[in-house]
């Protein structure tokens, strides 16, 4: 539980400040996780929205609902993400982690190492940068 | 924010308490001093009222104040430098560490179980020392001085003089424009008289009397006489009294010290301390401009750059550090109070009551009530003149406000008498006397004054202490109002730029957000207090921020571990080594495991550095450790800082302890379990036409099917020499350890022969690592050569030459990423128990190779010497883990592992060492060509040999030559050109006839129940002496499969000397050998249907051999010539060649067949008898010129190891049933008399051109005849692969039918030939009726009697058979019964009667057999012979 899957950062030359920041959202993901009560949990929206904005970033927080989380960093001057952007790519990276979850040799829980993936998550960098 | 001992509702009016200033007179200063105190240290434990004390306020009502303290303190006349406070309050957090034995409690949330240590004593330190250390400001009186104490002692000469000079100071003090800081409450402070009265010294009546004075000079309210110092101080040791003063003293040890050095100058000069102070912190003036927001780095603080360097300048910060600890230590070798008895302590206690009581409340319950009756004249004027203006300008807020912006809002200050000061001052009184209902009130009122002000700086200190008398008002009427808080953060913050009075305000209300469990506002005030100037509270706060997300009700954890982590950055940076240490511990927890690496290993590194600037090694080396030995998912330039960085630590660690064991290293990986063990020499490269036996070398990989082989291989050799039956204590030997091998026994290594050890080594970084010196490590227990055991097992470890030579390889270098195997060799000297332990290298990363990528180091950098940056010496132990048991129950329900031995051989004493060399061996070979090699065997040992064998699974394919080998030339350039076999010139007229000649298989060592695969090899003394090496010739012959063949031999031998451990050595050779097609020969025999020969034994048989050049290969084999044809056998032998062929030598060229028949016959009987059952007889039909004896070695050779891997093949085994054991002898019986036992031996030259050279090759093919008329092939055929069948799960039903011989086998129980005539005249005008004697003769082939019926009934079933014409008849009897003796031969006189010409088939009879004795008959038709024609002619 909360073991990174997959971490993919843009510049890479301050990737720890990143993976500080994603793992430290996941404390929000898990608050409004909980705070969304039992029942509505079938029913409820996937993407949580703007987990907490700091000075520089936004961090934008997706949960499936066997609990894998997605959490994606963009920085906070891009103003031509709002939320529907946000929202359509949360979704695109969600079936592309179906398709590797459907990949019979992909052993749950292990690092995603899908090239497939990977070229996904670059192609949506490339087109937010 | 973490557990506090003190709640907030104490916290608050302790940060808060009445000030009283204390001004002594030299004399009183000395009297106290006795006790290492000063006089405000003097009180400080008793300041606190143990009763209740109660006041009245303005409006009359009765307060009651609990628990109320009072603060005495000298009177400084400087504010307190911000940078001097700050080193009390970095000292302060640096001198308070969590306890050693401290219980952490452990939180679990989620899947997180952090131990984390509810309480944070530094912090609460820090904010006791942080509050009490505010300086006095102008908008607030919280800390201004109420009351003055005057302190003269009765010691002086004039006390009441003294008294007046003290209220003289005092005046000048609060009302000179000269000092302009010890702040004052009001104009006219309380001046309380005190005389001090030494006990032990001075003289009680005079003290009386001045005190007497003072009553009527001052009131008894207003003076005291306080007697101290009962005993004198050299007498101080022998009882113990509680030192009170210890627990408020140590944590200020630096303020004491200044406070002593400055002391005595207190009174008379205080410009003196001025300077003093200055000189002491070394601090500069531009600290006076009022900004304590200055970034002028702390004296303990360390650079940050410093910190980020490589190098650690740790020696510095602990110097500091203990020098420290020497003035900590100096404090509490100092006793307080030693001239103080108990009663003195109470007499202190008395006074501080006595003066709050009687002095100080009065004074303040007077001030309150003045205070108010201005408030309430003014009130009563300033309300209605607000409410007009209101009126006036109702709803005209907004410009009145844009006009107030622009004054300056910060800047603004109150003249000390203004009436809004006044209400403030009221406020603090009360909240000081811990009246809140009316503190909160009047800042109520104040703050919304000083709003409309626009005087920011004393609004927010209104807000402030509004918020917190609200908080603190019992019964709490109203809720906490955080806003105010919030605004006077902010106000403090940014517009007054006040950093200091900001953080007061925080930390009060984090305190009281968390009382009242709102923990997520109270870590956003913290977090956001944090800021960039003052490294040591921003870390404070942040770690109190952490504590406020783990102690909420769902607990943030990794909330909590990152504030930590920026919280121990910030200590860190604020030169708190070990709290920032402590803090990154903490956040560990978290990251820890969660595969967060990156975020892991810069924590780790982080820790490694703390700990070794606090110059915890081992923590530093296992956190570096941590980060090398994980898979890493850092850079290559990364892992290489964080390498250089480990061994720089590691190397500062052996250094610590040069003497101490080598430090475990985590790198390179070793991959315990692919360990190999290798005993003996290295192989010898082939050396020209010499080829050394192949052996076990570290280069061969693993391959369980060939050591399986071998193992069996082994296994006959031990068996044959142990007289057919395997020691059972007998164990494959194993010359090279590996995973696979069975380790479980300690093996056994022999002196003076190397011990080669590979270790497999596996580099994780992206950089190069280069290993130097590496060696084994190893411990040895010698033994006394006598075998006893030595009585004290001496122990010796690695670096002993004369028992166990170490061999050292100087440079081992792993790229990134790399595996590599080392081979490392140990030469033992003495035998013992060898321990191979692990190994030991310096481990170092190479200079100037550090390109980015790490792979892309210079090439030359690799051949030439590594520039070595930095390395340190370690070990690393081999430590190989057996296989998992699963024998027993208990073993499979538990895993177990067993031992593995691998790395513990026995070294034992000397033992014969074998190298065979192999000259003139070929690759290549037709199938059959005999070749001639030499093997040499050479002793390189220093003890002989003897018994040596060879045992190999193909015995066929080589031979040393029998017994009766005569002696070929020995040495291999003499036999360059001669014939493998051995020759003798024929003469060539006597070519049809058989040559005959005999020979023995036991002499070929084929005899019954030898083991043909063991070989013994002879050497010429059956022992091979030290140094000595023999010569011997050895034949080949090609396998008769073509393709690679691998030729597994196995040299036996054992040492002269019996060895109770080791009994016999091994070695190991395969041979390759590509053997390519030549002949392919196909032989059947058939019954001769001619009469007898002279012997008058029925049985010759005539043989066909078919021969068939089959080689395909278009360039190399000319032709092959068929030089002999010789037969082998115990009972028959060639007799002479039938057909002979118009070209005698009887050339194949390619693709080409011949035939060619011969005739055999039986050996005479006597011979038979007279010979040995295993005598063989030879017939040589020779069709060249020179007779091969084919009787002798090797032709002799390599017929009996054909013809023994013939019989190898399973034959029918008697069957174990007894009631049907007569029926299978007659089988048997049935199934011999089809039987034959010829073997047939075919010689050939081969015409070859190779290089343009023309060789001859010679071969042989066997052929081995079983049964007549079933055709035997040189050659197994190949066999049509089995059509997968299916799987059958039922059990098959018992196919044990009686065994019935064929009707094949049956048919051939008789042999009959008819004689006759072929063609017969017989004039049939004479006589109308022909009749023609015919002989049918009838011989038993069987070794029983059998019985015979001859029916000369025409068969009429075909109805062709009516149609033929010329029938004939038989005359006579038409029928026989004969019984025939074992080969015994009749004959039947039969006549035919024809009556016309013509030809006729006399093959009709028809016979039947049946063997005699036989109940179960088995009456088969014999095979009719051949169409025997008969012509009959008319004359």
């Amino acid at each position: 539980m909360n073991y990174p899957l997959y971490i993919r950062s843009a510049p890479t030359e301050n990737e720890l400040k990143f993976h500080y920041m994603v793992h430290t959202s996941l404390d929000v993901v898990d608050e409004k996780i909980s705070a969304m009560g039992k029942a509505l949990v079938d029913q409820r929206e996937l993407y949580l929205g703007l987990l907490y904005p700091t000075e520089d970033y936004k961090v934008y927080g997706y949960v499936t609902n066997s609990k894998v989380k997605f959490v994606m960093v963009v920085d906070s001057s891009n103003t031509a993400l709002r939320d529907n952007e946000i929202r359509s790519m949360f979704r695109k990276l969600h079936n592309s982690y179906t398709d590797v979850m459907c990949n019979p040799f992909y052993n749950p829980g292990d690092r995603i190492q899908s090239r497939a993936f990977d070229s996904m998550v670059t192609s949506m960098m490339i087109q937010v940068c | 924010m973490a557990q506090c001992v003190q709640s907030v509702q104490e916290l608050i009016p302790d940060s808060f308490v009445p000030c009283v200033a204390a001004l002594c007179s030299d004399e009183a200063e000395r009297l106290t001093r006795l006790n290492h105190l000063s006089f405000a240290e003097l009180l400080k434990p008793f300041s606190r009222l143990t009763s209740e004390v109660h006041m009245r306020d303005p409006n009359n009502q009765l307060h009651i104040i609990k628990n109320l303290k009072i603060a005495v303190s000298n009177i400084i006349t400087q504010p307190p430098q911000p940078g001097a406070i700050r080193k009390l309050l970095n000292d302060v957090v640096s001198g308070s560490q969590p306890a050693e034995g401290l219980v952490a409690n452990v939180i679990t949330a989620g899947d997180y179980d952090l131990n984390i240590s509810a309480t944070t004593p530094w912090f609460e330190s820090y904010r006791e020392t942080f509050l009490q250390s505010m300086p006095a400001s102008d908008h607030e009186f919280l800390n201004h001085y109420l009351a003055c104490m005057l302190v003269a002692s009765s010691s002086e000469a004039e006390p009441v003089e003294q008294f007046s000079k003290l209220s003289q100071e005092q005046h000048r003090i609060q009302h000179n424009s000269d000092y302009s800081y010890p702040k004052w409450f009001i104009p006219n402070t309380l001046k309380y008289y005190v005389l001090l009265h030494d006990v032990s010294a001075g003289d009680e009546q005079r003290a009386e009397s001045i005190y007497e004075e003072m009553k009527q000079k001052y009131g008894t309210q207003g003076c005291y006489l306080l007697k101290i110092n009962s005993r004198t101080s050299n007498r101080a040791s022998d009882e113990q009294i509680p030192d009170p003063w210890s627990q408020y003293l140590q944590k200020n040890s630096i303020q004491n010290q200044e406070s002593y050095e400055d002391g005595p100058c207190t009174i008379t000069s205080n410009k003196n301390s001025d300077s003093n102070l200055l000189s002491l912190d070394g601090l500069d003036n531009e600290v006076k401009d009022g900004l304590p927001n200055n970034f002028r780095a702390h004296p303990l603080q360390l650079d940050s750059s410093s910190d980020a360097s490589n190098s650690i300048d740790g020696p510095d910060h602990v110097k500091s550090a203990s020098s420290l600890h020497e003035t900590k230590k100096a404090n509490t070798g100092i006793i307080h109070g030693a001239c103080l008895t108990l009663t003195d302590h109470d007499r202190i206690r008395q006074f501080i009551q006595e003066f709050t009581f009687r002095g100080l409340l009065p004074h303040i319950e007077k001030t309150i009530r003045q205070l108010n009756d201005q408030l309430i004249s003014r009130k009563g004027l300033s309300r209605s003149l607000f409410s007009a203006t209101k009126k006036w300008f109702s709803g005209s807020k907004v410009p009145e406000k844009s006009i107030n912006e622009l004054k300056n809002t910060s800047g603004l200050l109150y003249p000390p008498e203004a009436p809004e000061l006044q209400i403030r001052k009221m406020a603090d009184l009360c909240f000081l006397v811990q009246h809140y209902d009316l503190a909160y009130s009047c800042y109520h009122t104040a703050k919304k004054d000083f709003l409309n002000d626009q005087a920011m700086l004393y609004a927010a200190g209104a807000l402030e202490m509004a918020a917190v008398s609200a908080f603190l008002q019992p019964g709490a009427p109203r809720p906490y109002p955080a806003h105010y808080m919030d605004t006077a953060i902010q106000t403090y913050r940014d517009i007054c730029k006040n950093m200091v009075l900001a953080e007061r305000c925080v930390l009060l209300s984090a305190e009281i957000l968390k009382s009242q469990s709102k923990y997520s506002e109270a870590a956003a005030l913290l977090i956001r207090l944090t800021s960039e100037d003052s490294d040591l509270r921003s870390a404070l706060l942040l770690e109190q921020a952490a504590h406020c997300f783990i102690n909420m009700k769902s607990p943030m954890v990794r909330k909590y571990a990152f504030h930590m982590i920026l919280a121990g950055h910030r200590f860190s940076k604020a030169g708190q080594k070990k709290h920032a240490l402590r803090c990154y511990c903490q956040a560990m927890q978290v990251y820890k495991g969660k595969g967060w690496s990156l975020a892991e290993d810069h924590i780790n590194f982080t820790i490694g550095r703390q700990s070794y600037t606090l110059r915890q090694l081992d923590n530093a080396v296992s956190a570096f450790r941590h980060i090398l030995i994980n898979e890493s998912k850092q850079s290559a330039a990364q892992q290489g800082a964080f390498l250089r960085e480990y061994l720089y630590v590691y190397k500062n660690v052996s250094q610590l302890s040069p003497d101490g064991p080598l430090p475990q290293l985590p790198l390179p990986y070793i991959n315990s379990s692919a360990t190999r063990v290798f005993f003996g020499h290295d192989r010898r490269p082939a050396d020209g036409e010499k080829q050394a036996a192949t052996h076990v070398s570290l280069d061969q990989e693993y391959d369980s099917e060939s050591s399986q082989q071998w193992r069996e291989l082994e296994e006959q050799v031990v068996a044959v020499v142990n007289r057919g039956v395997v020691p059972s204590n007998f164990y494959p030997t194993q010359y090279c350890l590996n995973s696979y091998s069975d380790n479980s026994r300690f093996p056994l290594a022999v002196v003076e022969e190397p011990i080669t050890v590979e270790v497999a080594f596996r580099n994780p970084l992206k950089v190069p690592l280069l290993l130097t010196d590496l060696s084994l490590l190893w411990k040895f227990q010698p033994k006394d050569i006598s075998g006893k055991d030595n009585e004290e097992v001496k122990e010796l470890v690695s670096g002993e030459p004369k028992m166990i030579g170490t061999e050292v390889i100087s440079e081992f270098l792993i790229n990134s990423e790399e595996s590599k195997v080392a081979r490392l060799k140990l030469f033992p000297h003495h035998i013992g128990e060898l321990h191979i332990l692990g190994v030991v290298y310096n481990l170092g990363t190479i200079q100037g190779c550090m390109t980015v990528d790490g792979i892309g180091s210079l090439p030359g950098c690799h051949t030439g010497k590594h520039s070595l940056s930095m390395s340190v010496r370690g070990r690393q132990d081999l430590e190989i883990q057996g296989p998992r048991l699963n024998n027993t129950k208990e073993e499979k329900t538990s895993i177990k592992y067993g031992p593995d031995r691998r790395l513990d051989p026995i070294i034992t004493e000397e033992m014969p060492l074998l190298e065979v060399f192999f000259i003139h061996f070929p690759t290549g070979l037709l199938c059959g060509e005999i070749r001639k090699a030499y093997v040499e065997f050479v002793n390189v040992s220093k003890s002989p040999l003897t018994g040596l064998k060879v045992v190999s699974k193909r015995p066929e394919f080589f031979t040393f030559g029998g017994n009766t080998a005569v002696l070929t030339p020995l040495s291999p350039s003499a036999s360059e050109n001669c014939s493998a076999y051995k020759t003798v010139a024929t003469d060539s007229t006597a070519v049809c006839t058989a040559l005959i000649s005999s020979a023995s298989s036991v002499d070929f060592g084929i005899g019954i129940g030898s083991q043909p695969e063991v070989i013994p090899v002879p050497l010429p003394d059956t022992v091979l002496l030290p140094g000595a090496s023999v010569q011997l010739p050895m034949w080949l012959r090609g396998p008769d499969e073509e393709g690679v063949h691998e030729i597994n031999f196995l040299f036996y031998y054992e040492s002269v000397k019996k060895q109770p451990k080791i009994r016999h050595r091994i070695l190991r050779h395969t041979a390759v050998i590509c053997t390519s097609r030549s002949l392919n020969v196909r032989a059947t025999v058939c019954r001769s249907n001619s009469l007898e020969d002279e012997e008058g034994r029925g049985g010759n048989m005539l043989v066909f051999v078919d021969v068939e050049n089959t080689n395909t290969s278009e360039a190399g084999v000319k032709e092959f010539h068929i030089v002999q044809v010789s037969s082998s056998s115990k009972h028959w032998k060639f007799q002479k060649s039938v057909n002979l062929s118009e070209n005698k030598d009887a050339k194949l060229a390619s693709r080409e067949k011949g035939k060619f028949c011969f005739k055999a016959i039986r050996c005479k009987e006597k011979e038979v008898a007279t010979q040995s059952s295993e005598k063989y007889t030879f017939a040589d039909i020779i069709f060249g010129n020179e007779q091969i004896i084919s009787s002798a070695s090797p032709c002799a050779d390599f017929f009996y190891r054909s013809l023994s891997s013939e019989l190898k093949k399973p034959q029918a085994q008697p069957s174990v049933h007894t009631e049907k054991q007569s029926l299978e002898d007659a089988v048997r019986l049935i199934q011999k008399c089809s039987e034959v036992d010829l073997n047939i031996v075919v010689l050939w030259k081969a015409y070859v051109v190779e290089d343009s050279k023309q060789l001859i090759l010679e071969g042989q093919h066997h052929v081995i005849l079983r049964t007549i008329g079933k055709e035997a092939f040189s050659c197994p055929q190949k066999q049509e692969p089995p059509e997968m069948e299916l799987l059958k799960f039922f059990r098959p039903e018992n196919t044990t039918v009686p065994l019935r011989p064929s009707v094949e086998q049956l048919s051939n129980l008789i042999k009959t030939s008819l004689h006759y005539p072929e063609s017969f005249n017989h004039p049939f005008h004479q006589k109308s009726l022909c009749l023609v004697p015919v002989t049918l003769l009838l011989s038993n082939c069987s070794k029983a009697d059998v019985d015979v019926i001859v029916d000369l009934r025409h068969k009429t079933t075909s109805p062709e058979a009516l149609e033929i014409h010329g029938s004939f008849t038989w005359l006579g009897q038409t029928q026989y019964k004969l019984q025939l003796k074992s080969q015994e031969i009749h004959s039947l006189q039969l006549k035919a009667c024809f009556v016309h010409t013509g030809v006729y088939n006399l093959g009709t009879p028809r016979v039947f057999a049946k063997l005699s004795d036989q109940v179960t008959v088995f009456e088969t038709s014999q095979q009719n012979s051949m169409p025997a024609l008969i012509i009959i002619n008319n004359v």
